[in-house]
């Protein structure tokens, strides 16, 4: 009790969370999202072949359908390059951030001490690029949790650990 | 099983069983339009191609099940004290739960389960609602002794905690601490609720306008007549009774609504807790636990202002049952000397509203722009290219903006944050004003949002989850967000403060 102090925070030299530098998500990330994209695109293709082969009346619409097809996959093309871009993480001595959005900058930031439980996620294409997806849960609610995606599985098991140890430590 | 659950392991083999009938259930749901197609034209199929079908189905679906099975397994890392479960066939999920962080674990048996004899295994962490971990076919035994090692940590704390009841129960105190009378609940039924037993009467009036059409139309009620009957000189009046009556109906349902739900509301104090019991028929009672209250809101209008009473909402974080979740609880019509009594038990002190951040002015212009430039201009391109007949109610357009925009304006004005050391609050609202309090150690994660045409501006928006719900500021001045969240993050991150 001898050493106990309380100075006063000067609110201004705390660590600046908007300083951060996030990490980027593995490059190879985005190859996963273009396949992923593609065979959602496939799909909707063979779908709509299948409608207009059956349907033969629809064929005066052709024109239609594949403009709002074309732009439909731009957007998504755009709006996935530029979701990519944005997003990011960073793992501070005692928070993790993660950045996302599109039109917006989102930045979450979960202390340790507030994490309930983790889980790695694997995807089906994302595997075969050896990526993952960190899953950390609080007791927020879904709104407060994070999934960060594209990170290698090495670093994921890696990080997964650091998490866990420093959950451990917070109690 | 005496290894204690710490290699990899699989679930009970007959659980095969269990997931083959799950498969099936998931597959015949999402394809179940099918089959009622087949189903009608079982007739004219061919019944060999038909039953290699449904064999070929029934397989693929064993096998999907058998992967499931092989692909499911968990265990205890006795190391990192952690409870692993892996999952999934291509898709595969890593679930680690550490242990400390478990408050439940249930054993339960579904129908289908029961045939099999194998149980279920959930786990439960606080907060989320969701079950974080699930297996679905152990045997008893051994889910016994898997509860028991999951709950091995907990076992300490259970004990301490008993012991505390048991403290608590000799302590209690049988004095109500405060009682709200009947003539606040008089109040609360005059002031608040307005526009949803409105709703009530709207709802009842149009099943019973409709009813009573049928049963006039069998009597052959003449039109005319009755438009005769409505001239001008009366339609003032009338509109003018239906309005009276229709404003003492809403006053009337609302106060015996207030009385029948909050009739001889107490609240006792009991250690550390509220204990709240109220209702006329069936008396109800809850209890309050402060370390565990996440978030408090206030409310009040211009008439409870006046009158001197006010509302209280408190949320709890708690690991019970769903419905216990949800639920809000109301302390209806208190002075505000009883709320700040209330408050300092929960809080340990009364809050203070401390610097405030104000939102933006393009807070208000967007709303304006989305409640009645929007809507407006939708109506009169409508009526201008569409149905002409539309401009018969131009007139009401006026009263729209005067109605809509005072509101959009009210919510713009009380729309603030208070934030000082030890409480933020929140307070927004145009009639109903209210203000949402909680500490800053309930923080369970911070989301800061800014659009990139804001950035000029230095505006940006704030979400601060907790484990009873978000709190939200939009537009507000984004540097000094900024900076207390990293207040807020340090002192999160400096102290063990617990925040349930």
């Amino acid at each position: 009790m001898e050493n106990f102090t309380n100075e006063i925070i000067d609110t201004t030299q705390l660590p600046r969370f908007e300083e951060v530098e996030f990490s980027v998500l593995h490059s190879n990330y985005w190859k996963v999202t273009l396949i992923n994209a593609f065979f959602f695109f496939l799909i909707l293709a063979v779908g709509l072949g299948a409608l207009l082969f059956f349907n033969q009346g629809l064929l005066v619409f052709l024109m239609e359908i594949l403009v709002i097809y074309s732009v439909l996959l731009i957007a998504v093309l755009l709006l996935s390059r530029i979701g990519f871009k944005k997003k990011g993480f960073a793992f501070r001595t005692h928070d993790v951030l993660y950045r996302y959005g599109i039109i917006a900058t989102n930045t979450i930031v979960i202390p340790y001490n507030r994490v309930q439980h983790v889980a790695l996620h694997e995807g089906f294409v994302s595997r075969f690029f050896g990526l993952a997806k960190i899953e950390v849960f609080t007791a927020g609610g879904s709104s407060s949790d994070i999934q960060i995606p594209g990170i290698e599985m090495e670093q994921a098991e890696n990080i997964k650990q650091l998490l866990m140890g420093k959950i451990q430590k917070e109690l | 099983m005496e290894d204690g659950f710490k290699q990899p392991q699989r679930q009970s083999s007959i659980g095969v069983l269990l997931m083959f009938v799950n498969t099936l259930q998931q597959w015949g749901r999402a394809l179940w339009p099918i089959a009622l197609v087949y189903v009608f034209k079982i007739d004219e199929l061919n019944k060999a191609y038909l039953f290699t079908g449904i064999t070929f189905f029934l397989i693929v679906i064993g096998i999907i099940a058998y992967l499931k099975y092989l692909n499911f397994t968990f265990y205890l890392d006795d190391e990192n004290k952690e409870f692993v479960i892996n999952e999934g066939i291509l898709n595969k999920t890593k679930t680690i739960i550490q242990l400390n962080k478990i408050q439940q674990v249930n054993i339960n048996q579904s129908l289908i389960q029961r045939f099999i004899g194998v149980y279920e295994l959930d786990v439960d962490t606080a907060g989320s609602s969701k079950k974080e971990g699930r297996i679905k076919a152990i045997s008893h035994p051994s889910a016994l002794s898997l509860k028991a090692s999951l709950l091995e940590n907990e076992k300490v704390e259970a004990d301490s905690e008993k012991l505390e009841m048991a403290l608590r129960s000799e302590t209690a105190e049988e004095r109500p601490f405060m009682e709200i009378s009947f003539l606040s609940l008089l109040k609360v039924g005059i002031t608040s609720n307005y526009v949803k037993s409105l709703g009530l009467i709207v709802a009842f009036v149009a099943t019973v306008f409709e009813n009573s059409k049928n049963f006039i139309n069998q009597y052959d009620f003449d039109d005319e007549k009755i438009d005769a009957y409505l001239d001008k000189t009366r339609i003032i009046q009338s509109v003018a009774i239906i309005a009276f009556l229709l404003i003492s109906a809403i006053l009337i349902i609302n106060l015996i609504r207030v009385v029948f739900r909050y009739f001889d509301y107490k609240i006792t104090r009991q250690n550390g807790s509220l204990l709240l019991s109220f209702g006329l028929m069936s008396t109800k009672s809850t209890i309050i636990k402060p370390e565990k209250v996440q978030i408090v809101t206030i409310t009040r209008n211009f008439f409870q202002k006046k009158m001197n009473i006010l509302e209280l909402k408190i949320k709890q974080a708690t690991s019970g049952e769903k419905e216990e979740r949800k639920s809000v609880i109301e302390i209806p019509g208190c002075n505000e000397t009883e709320s700040v009594e209330i408050l300092k038990l929960l809080f340990l002190k009364a809050p203070e509203k401390g610097i405030m951040l104000k939102p933006n002015y393009r807070k208000l212009v967007f709303s304006i722009f989305l409640s009645i430039v929007l809507p407006l201009t939708a109506y009169f391109t409508f009526a201008k290219y569409i149905e002409p007949r539309f401009w018969d109610y131009a007139y009401l357009a006026p009263l729209y903006v005067f109605f809509v925009g005072s509101i959009v304006f009210f919510g713009f004005k009380n729309n603030r944050l208070f934030i000082n050391d030890d409480f933020i609050i929140k307070q927004s609202g145009a009639w109903d004003v209210d203000n949402m309090i909680i500490e800053p150690g309930k923080i369970q994660a911070i989301t800061t949002s800014q659009l990139f045409w804001h950035k000029s501006a230095d505006i940006g928006s704030i979400t601060i989850h907790t484990a009873g719900g978000n709190i939200a500021f939009q537009l507000g001045d984004y540097s000094k967000i900024k900076q207390y969240v990293n207040l807020w993050l340090f002192e999160l991150e400096t102290s063990n403060s617990n925040w349930m």
